[in-house]
């Protein structure tokens, strides 16, 4: 089981920058084949505070391994929780949560 | 399961993800999965966006000029405009689409993002903007290729 992503969400002026490092080996079709694993990589990724989507995004294998992602949203308050939830090729999920601060 | 029942697989999930308001979540994975395999960006663009016909616009893409290391690097796009799907491609690996966000309501673009390339290409990115597509590439040199080089 990969770890958790770590996050940190800031709330600034009403602007919420959340910096996100999910753990994955994100193995693209050659680098599987190379490595002689099996390819796998992260395919969708959200990010919710109280249910509502405030990031979205449909990746390929060509991210960077360990896929690191910055992004920014208005609406949320301080200490409520982000939750990051990402599906793999595999099928596999995970959900992260963590305090905006 | 072959080609033929894998794509209309494809098109149904997009007939049922069109039908409710569009503010529910969007996999482009599951609604649009020829785009993933496409070799060209063009064809990705078309496959994503249902046109490729784009304008340089008004979209900030930060790339480094040379990547010393082809695994990561980084890339960030920002925009003032307001576009519904901002994606990232890219022209040095096998298939081209590497990212599709969707701008949910209260979300600012300004996205940051590790990417990785084979070998020395071009990075582009598309908005959709009213039914309009805006673009932005850049060239980026890679000394060190990172899919498996």
């Amino acid at each position: 089981m990969a770890k958790k992503t770590r996050i940190k969400a800031k709330l600034k002026k009403g602007i919420v920058t959340v910096k996100a490092l999910a753990s994955h080996a994100m193995l693209s079709y050659q680098e599987a084949e190379k490595a002689k694993k099996e390819v796998n990589f992260i395919t969708y990724l959200t990010a919710k505070v109280n249910d509502k989507i405030v990031f979205e995004v449909s990746t390929s294998q060509f991210l960077s391994k360990n896929p690191y992602l910055k992004f920014q949203f208005k609406g949320a308050e301080k200490g409520e929780k982000i939750v990051i939830t990402w599906t793999d090729l595999k099928g596999e999920t995970q959900t992260s949560s963590a305090k905006i601060k | 399961m072959n080609r033929r029942n894998f794509l209309s697989l494809g098109l149904g999930a997009l007939a049922v993800s069109m039908a409710p308001s569009t503010l529910s979540a969007i996999n482009f994975r599951d609604t649009k999965p020829k785009a993933w395999t496409a070799t060209k960006v063009d064809d990705a663009i078309k496959e994503i966006f249902g046109t490729s016909k784009v304008t340089e616009g008004k979209i900030k893409l930060k790339a480094p000029d040379i990547a010393e290391n082809g695994a990561v690097i980084p890339i960030t796009v920002s925009t003032k405009l307001n576009a519904k799907t901002v994606a990232i491609f890219q022209d040095a690996n096998p298939e081209t689409a590497v990212a599709v966000f969707t701008v949910p309501e209260n979300g600012i673009i300004d996205y940051s993002v590790r990417i990785k390339m084979a070998k020395t290409g071009t990075v582009t990115v598309v908005a959709d903007v009213d039914g309009k597509l805006v673009s932005a590439s850049k060239l980026v040199k890679v000394t060190i290729g990172g899919c498996g080089g």
